[in-house]
């Protein structure tokens, strides 16, 4: 199979466990990851550069989830953010849709399941 | 946690102040009947949340602390729930549970605040009840330990673990830690250096006394141990294993062990190694890495001593060159503290990682001297004999056991292995330790982009089943067909076999990966693989189909894909990560599931049966559920008239008692006595029901033939044996209208609960039937739930196996559809009553389904006729 560049992922989530268990899940599957367990960093990182994908959880400490993924959109329109939460509720899902996330996803969740919403995301990259 | 505490506060607030819960509802008959029910739907909810919670353990789920604190709260308060429930109907009958309940959520809480919890008196764990989950409590050098003998099943020195809890408590006897705080606080002020410091520390700990449980703890578990030994035998080996922040490795080196120490000498071999905590280079080291004193705690491994005719060490992996992809084993004969501390030369072999373990270069060096056991404890250097000084210390067989050995510890620790070990005086290979080989960063070099290598290897399958375990493992295929198969398993093969069957636990802790056909992740199987950690994808539907013995195969249990050929780019990409199963989180999960999962309740019958008995939330459940029933069936319903009324026995030709209580229209107005015959029955489902429970022909009055293993495993379960005594088969209730029914049964050791809903409205129609437990043997029960399940299957039921618990749905057919799987399933219960005990090998199930599946038939043409 051949394959064009590597896209990238940036995932942040405040639980370290999260971030370093989907890192290998996804980069055997040949993406290029970042991680981060505090929403500075991430925003700091997203200012120098633009990611194809972003996975973000949205109740942390500091600056919320909901908060950087509209920073994310706003800063670059055809990033494509899903986002996992232990908290969803029909409130928090439907803001997500709104402001444009590609996927939301409950946790627990399977890895499976992420690694089928990444590669969606990547098929709509690459249609674009 | 904010909710728990508050529930824990509340709960406290009653049984502290005296506050009773709330007195129980009116006490009419459907409001009792209403609680019931709830118990029941609790009951279910929280046998569905603990199997789910365990199959979070398997690696395919991606979850955090925040799960695992919400999983723990629902089920609290199911739990709760349940216990209020009793006792609303009971009228307060089971205060005591409140007390259990608290107790064990108190240890759940404790473990999610971050504190380890184990019993008070557990100064000292003996090896075969320790695993990596009480790291925090005996260090990583212990738990690893235990792994490898109760795991891996490799032999291992017999010993115990001195807790760290001994160690914390020894320093807050008599003001310990205090005065070492005083020596510490001086060196830190420079005022003495760390030689000083460490000597200083090192006489308080030799004069400071030992709590005297604490001495005696150890002293007993020292007995213990060497009892059966003759005297001129009981010498110990005592090591180090310290817990702290970073894990054990870094210390490495820093702490003392000592070597062939006369057994009554433990408690001062104690003190010397737990003085090694404050040695000279420990303190500097600590200070340097920013470790705060008090996040080191010393924990203790005292083992019996292995008299060595040769030891050595053996990486898995050659750190040296990795790419090249070889073991390295070094040897000398006698005890290996002498070529650890480098003093002697050792042989060397570099051995290939795969069968059959060639010598790729073998280094024999002169050894004119071994490090021996000195009579009277301690060791010093002996010669050797001559004809033994340029002789190899391990012949081709010895090597290629070692290797093995080596691999089945890489294969469980995920990650290339440093172990030291020994062969003892019969020849016999003891591990001594194993530890990860610190080589992280360079398998990162050896696998540049994993995702170009994966390209280049052909895919057999992928994404069919379910990931039962994860990781990743690879070798030859072997296709178990039958028990003879099972017995030629060769070591680390990937067993690939049609049906998951718990038969296979015998085979798989040797097994690289397994792959079925049919099973689910929930299964038996699913959990001894999560148990040994075998990579296994579960119910591909095509394993045996497309894969036959002898090819070589690589199982990616994390992706779900079966690839053709050895991967080891795979395997050793894996080495790169950090395994799952040492992350805290999983660590967490699996001990709070120790305070959640297991049954210690079973025999309602023995004086066991008590709430003070429960010490898990399974253990209140079965207990609620079980005096629930009782109550229904027997409890005398004081103020409930119109109950006690209600309360009926049915008359019935088959060895089966029933208590019915008739909550609306259940029964014909002529049903006047306290006995009701099934003509008498209102109740569409129940007269469905009883309809197929009494057909001739199912219910085999001869007892049945127990063999000896099943008699075994009852009487180690502590029943007492009456399988097939029609009087002790247990009391049964049914709670009936109109158009509903709830039974639930207890026919020898089955739990069977049957809920139904028939009304000429098609919509409404529903069936549940949920089945547990039993008297035989693991194997057997989950042949019975494979039997149950194709049966259900085939007439239509939604079913679910998870494990022995069979839970079969059915909706919205026709009254006259649902009533024949009302009978259906009364030829089920006469069927299965005693059937697990037949069931002795996986054949017997598809005879059984056979013969049920002609009988049903048979009985369904003669009522057609009748009609």
């Amino acid at each position: 199979m051949e394959r064009k560049d590597k896209l990238g992922i940036l995932i942040l989530d405040d639980e370290p466990i999260v971030v370093r268990r989907l890192k290998p899940a996804l980069e055997k599957m040949g993406y290029e990851v970042e991680t981060f367990t505090r929403s500075a960093d991430a925003l700091a990182r997203i200012e120098e550069k633009d990611f194809d994908i972003v996975i973000t959880d949205l109740k942390m400490e500091g600056v919320d989830g909901m908060t950087f993924l509209t920073k994310v959109k706003e800063r670059s329109p055809r990033t494509e953010v899903i986002v996992i939460t232990g908290f969803a509720t029909m409130n928090t899902t439907k803001e997500s849709f709104q402001k444009g996330v590609f996927d939301f996803l409950a946790k627990p969740f399977k890895i499976a399941e992420i690694q089928e919403a990444v590669k969606r995301a990547e098929e709509k990259i690459r249609r674009s | 946690m904010a909710v728990s505490s508050s529930l824990r506060n509340t709960l406290s607030g009653w049984i502290k102040g005296g506050r009773r819960p709330p007195a129980p509802p009116g006490e009419r008959l459907a409001e009792l009947f209403a609680l019931f029910q709830q118990i029941l739907k609790f009951n279910n909810q929280v046998l569905d949340k603990i199997a789910d919670m365990g199959t979070k353990l398997g690696g395919s789920y991606i979850f955090d602390r925040h799960y695992i604190e919400t999983a723990c709260q629902e089920l609290s308060e199911m739990v709760y729930h349940m216990i209020n429930d009793l006792n609303a109907m009971t009228h307060n009958r089971y205060m005591a549970l409140y007390d259990a309940f608290l107790a064990i959520n108190h240890d759940i809480q404790e473990e999610l605040a971050g504190r380890v919890v184990i019993p008070h008196s557990d100064y000292v764990i003996p090896y075969q009840a320790l695993s990596a989950d009480f790291v925090e409590v005996v260090g990583g050098k212990n738990a690893n330990l235990a792994e490898v003998k109760n795991l891996v099943g490799l032999a291992t020195p017999d010993g115990f673990a001195v807790t760290t809890s001994a160690y914390q408590d020894w320093l807050e006897h008599e003001g310990l830690k205090d005065e070492i705080a005083v020596e510490l606080f001086h060196w830190h002020r420079r005022e003495i250096d760390e030689q000083e410091a460490a000597q200083r520390i090192a006489q308080l700990l030799e004069r400071a006394p030992l709590p005297p449980r604490l001495e005696r703890a150890i002293r007993r578990a020292t007995e213990r141990l060497v009892k059966h030994l003759p005297p001129e035998k009981r010498f110990l080996a005592l090591r180090s294993s310290a817990v702290g922040e970073d894990g054990e490795h870094s210390f490495a080196g820093q702490f003392t062990s000592l070597v062939n120490l006369p057994a009554e000498k433990v408690l001062e071999g104690y003190r010397k190694v737990v003085a090694s905590l404050f040695s000279a280079p420990g303190l500097v080291y600590r200070r340097d890495k920013g470790f705060a004193d008090q996040e080191v705690s010393m924990a203790v491994g005292c083992q019996l001593m292995v008299d060595a005719r040769a030891s050595g060490v053996m990486y898995t992996l050659d750190p040296r060159d990795l790419k090249r992809e070889v073991m390295l084993i070094s040897s000398v004969w006698g005890l290996g503290g002498a070529m650890v501390g480098g003093e002697v030369m050792a042989d060397q072999y570099q051995v290939e990682r795969r069968p059959p373990y060639r010598c790729l270069g073998i280094d024999i060096v002169r050894k004119p001297e071994r490090l021996a056991c000195a009579p009277g404890g301690g060791t010093r250097m002996a010669p050797v004999p001559d004809k033994l000084q340029t002789a190899s210390c391990l012949n081709v067989d010895q090597v290629r056991r070692l290797a093995e050995a080596g691999l089945a510890l890489e294969k469980h620790f995920k990650h290339p292995q440093d172990v030291e070990w020994s062969l003892d005086g019969q020849g016999r290979l003891v591990i001594l330790q194993a530890r990860p080989l610190n080589v992280r960063a360079g398998m990162a070099s050896m696998v540049p982009d994993i995702s170009k290598v994966l390209d280049d290897y052909p895919i057999i399958f992928h994404h069919v089943g379910s990931v039962a375990q994860g990781g990743v493992g690879s070798g030859k295929v072997f296709v178990v067909r039958n028990e003879d198969d099972l017995e030629r398993f060769p070591d680390q093969a990937v067993l690939v076999t049609r049906q998951s069957s718990p038969r296979l636990a015998k085979v798989m802790r040797r097994a690289a990966a397994v792959l079925t056909d049919l099973g689910s992740p929930t299964g038996h199987m699913a959990t001894i693989a999560r148990e040994y950690r075998v990579p296994a994808i579960v119910g591909t539907g095509l394993a045996t189909e497309l894969l036959k013995t002898g090819m070589e195969v690589t199982v990616d249990a994390r992706q779900n894909v079966v690839y053709a050929g050895i991967v080891k780019e795979l395997r050793y990409f894996e080495f790169s990560e950090e395994s799952f199963e040492e992350t805290y989180e999983y660590r967490l999960l699996r001990r709070v599931l120790r305070k959640i999962s297991p049954l210690n309740l079973i025999d309602a019958s023995s004086p066991e049966f008590q709430p003070a008995s429960c010490s898990t939330f399974h253990d209140i459940t079965r207990f609620v559920h079980e005096k629930a029933v009782q109550y229904l069936i027997q409890g005398d319903f004081r103020r409930h008239a119109d109950a006690a009324k209600a309360r009926k026995r049915l008359k019935c030709e088959v060895p089966i008692s029933l208590v019915l209580i008739d909550i609306g229209d259940g029964l014909r107005p002529d049903a006047l006595g306290r006995e009701v015959d099934p003509q008498q029955l209102r109740s569409i489902p129940m007269r469905a029901f009883v309809q197929g429970l009494v057909q001739p022909g199912l219910w085999s009055t001869d007892s049945v033939p127990v063999d000896f293993s099943s008699f075994m495993s009852s009487l180690t379960r502590t029943f007492s044996f009456s399988v097939a005594s029609p009087k002790h088969l247990g009391q049964n209730l049914a709670v009936i209208s109109k158009h509903y029914t709830n039974i639930t049964l207890r026919l020898g050791y089955h739990f069977t609960m049957i809920d139904a809903y028939i009304t000429e409205e098609t919509n409404d129609n529903h069936a549940y039937f949920r089945f547990l437990g039993g008297v035989t043997d693991i194997m057997r029960r989950s042949r019975r739930a494979a039997l149950l399940e194709r049966i259900l299957d085939r007439n239509d039921f939604r079913v679910e196996v998870r494990g022995d618990l069979v839970v079969a749905r059915i909706k919205k057919l026709s009254r006259r559809q649902m009533e024949a799987r009302m009978r259906l399933l009364g030829y089920l219960v006469a069927f299965t009553r005693q059937l697990d005990v037949k069931l002795v090998n996986d054949k017997e199930v598809v005879r059984a389904v056979d013969e049920f599946l002609r009988l049903q038939e048979t009985i369904e043409k003669r009522l057609e006729k009748q009609a």
